[in-house]
């Protein structure tokens, strides 16, 4: 399936992607994500200040006819969320990588091995799908 | 179980739709934008492959009497040429499953009943056939069916179908379509007008993609879930369930104690209920089935049968079952989304007004 991944990015296989300047990470979902759910209708994140861990459900992202779990890339303190995409959620099935969800000041730089890289996830997306 | 394929499955497939199972079938989900689907259907037309649905004709003097006696609603007082919809019902009350009755000429009587429950529901009509002078018979296998929804319907299909007068909503006429004969019901399930037509594969495939050259947007059973949701329309398996009677599903309106008889009229002479089933819309948050619904109390008093975000609307809407006792006064209930309590305000009315006749 031919998707938007762009290169500069890295990604989970929970179809998250994650800008990473220093120890800050900024999260959202993939092009893939956006077209899986359709349209996209009620956002649900973590306030400014919130801990998150790794692996852990941080929030919750809703279509029409479906509720699916956002998965923290990184374990951290959420310093940022994108409280205007809450009132437009629809921006993301516009463009899933100018609509970021929160911003994480991540705690263990080596958990960022565990995201795949631009190939890895196109390849991720190709096997499961 | 293989899933089943209707056979209009290539021709989804083709047009890119998303397919998942469905009460035994694969079907489609959506094509493009279930937001699209469901405004084309309240402002256009759309169009719904219904072919998994289950056909059951009775046939012979006894027909009428007999459909009369196995369901709720009253067959017998409606002229011929009516649709009827009815729960079909237990000794003891409780729904079997909910059905259309199509009285298509004097002895001649098509039952269209949910996909889920074809084999439930025709061993357990069969089981009460007996002594009535008619022929049953399940010809679900040899049907495809086609809905075709919206306030074009009846303009797109008069021209490809032989005949097709401006029957009334709710009525049933047997017309042609390219020389092979069809069932056009004025029926549906999204309340707007619209039409459902019954025929053999080929012809409904040949319909199909006629009405795929005139632009009819195909739409799949999301759009068809949030259509009939936004106009309070009751779905097997989440409104009524074998455990349920009428009452519980705001369905009294089609019990008619009036009849002589029928089955499930003792167990149902008291009227009486342990739900009601309300509308709710909620200002925040989307409520999903199974999520409990609780009072000001923080006392859980009933669950969510069904529930979406309404396109027409852009709110949370659900049906909600509710003990019969704790319904509050005020009309105002708390949705449990993922443990934090969003507030719901009970509707007597449907979410949305369908344009049918």
């Amino acid at each position: 399936m031919a998707t938007n991944i762009p290169a500069n990015l890295k990604y989970t296989k929970e179809h998250e992607w994650t800008l990473i300047e220093g120890d800050t990470v900024t999260v959202g979902i993939t092009d893939f994500a956006q077209s899986a759910l359709g349209d996209i209708v009620f956002l649900e994140v973590p306030e400014v200040g919130t801990n998150l861990k790794s692996g852990a459900t941080f929030g919750v992202v809703e279509s029409i006819k479906s509720v699916s779990d956002l998965y923290s890339p990184v374990s951290g303190e959420v310093v940022a969320r994108n409280s205007d995409l809450e009132g437009s959620p629809e921006k993301i099935n516009e463009d899933a990588y100018g609509s970021w969800l929160i911003k994480v000041k991540m705690n263990d730089a080596a958990e960022l091995n565990n995201l795949l890289s631009a190939e890895q996830y196109q390849e991720f997306c190709n096997s499961s799908h | 179980m293989t899933a089943l394929k209707t056979h209009l499955y290539d021709e989804h497939v083709k047009l890119g739709a998303k397919i998942v199972p469905f009460a035994g079938w694969d079907m489609p989900v959506q094509y493009t934008s279930v937001k699209d689907e469901v405004l084309a259907v309240r402002q256009n037309v759309g169009v719904f492959d219904v072919s998994h649905m289950g056909e059951f004709f009775v046939e012979g003097d006894d027909a009428e009497t007999f459909v009369d006696s196995i369901v709720t609603n009253d067959i017998k007082g409606a002229p011929t040429g009516k649709a009827i919809y009815s729960p079909l019902c237990r000794e003891n009350g409780t729904v079997i499953d909910d059905l259309i009755v199509y009285k298509l000429a004097p002895g001649r009587v098509l039952i269209c009943v949910n996909a889920s429950n074809i084999d439930k529901d025709f061993t357990w009509i069969k089981s009460k056939h007996q002594g009535f002078k008619c022929n049953l018979t399940n010809r679900s296998h040899e049907f495809s069916l086609l809905a075709i929804q919206g306030p074009r319907s009846y303009e797109i299909l008069k021209p490809l179908l032989n005949e097709l007068p401006d029957i009334e909503y709710y009525s049933v006429y047997e017309s042609a379509f390219e020389g092979e004969s069809v069932i056009a019901a004025r029926t549906g399930y999204t309340g707007e007008d619209g039409f459902e037509v019954f025929g053999s594969h080929e012809t409904i495939k040949a319909l199909w993609q006629k009405l795929m050259s005139l632009k009819v947007t195909p739409c799949g059973l999301a759009a068809r879930d949030v259509l009939r949701l936004e106009v309070g329309y009751p779905l097997y398996g989440h409104e009524l369930n074998d455990e349920l009677n009428p009452y519980d599903a705001g369905l009294g309106w089609a019990v008619k104690h009036a009849k002589t008889n029928f089955i499930g009229k003792e167990a149902l002479a008291p009227k009486t209920s342990k739900f009601k089933l309300v509308k709710l819309i909620l200002e925040k948050g989307i409520p999903r089935e199974g999520y409990p619904v609780l009072n000001a109390a923080n006392e859980t008093i009933g669950v969510v049968a069904s529930g979406t975000m309404s396109v027409v609307l852009n709110k949370g809407i659900a049906m909600a079952r509710i003990q019969i006792d704790k319904v509050p006064s005020d009309e105002v209930v708390l949705v449990d989304i993922r443990q934090k309590p969003y507030p719901a305000q009970i509707t007597k009315k449907p979410f949305v007004t369908g344009g049918h006749k």
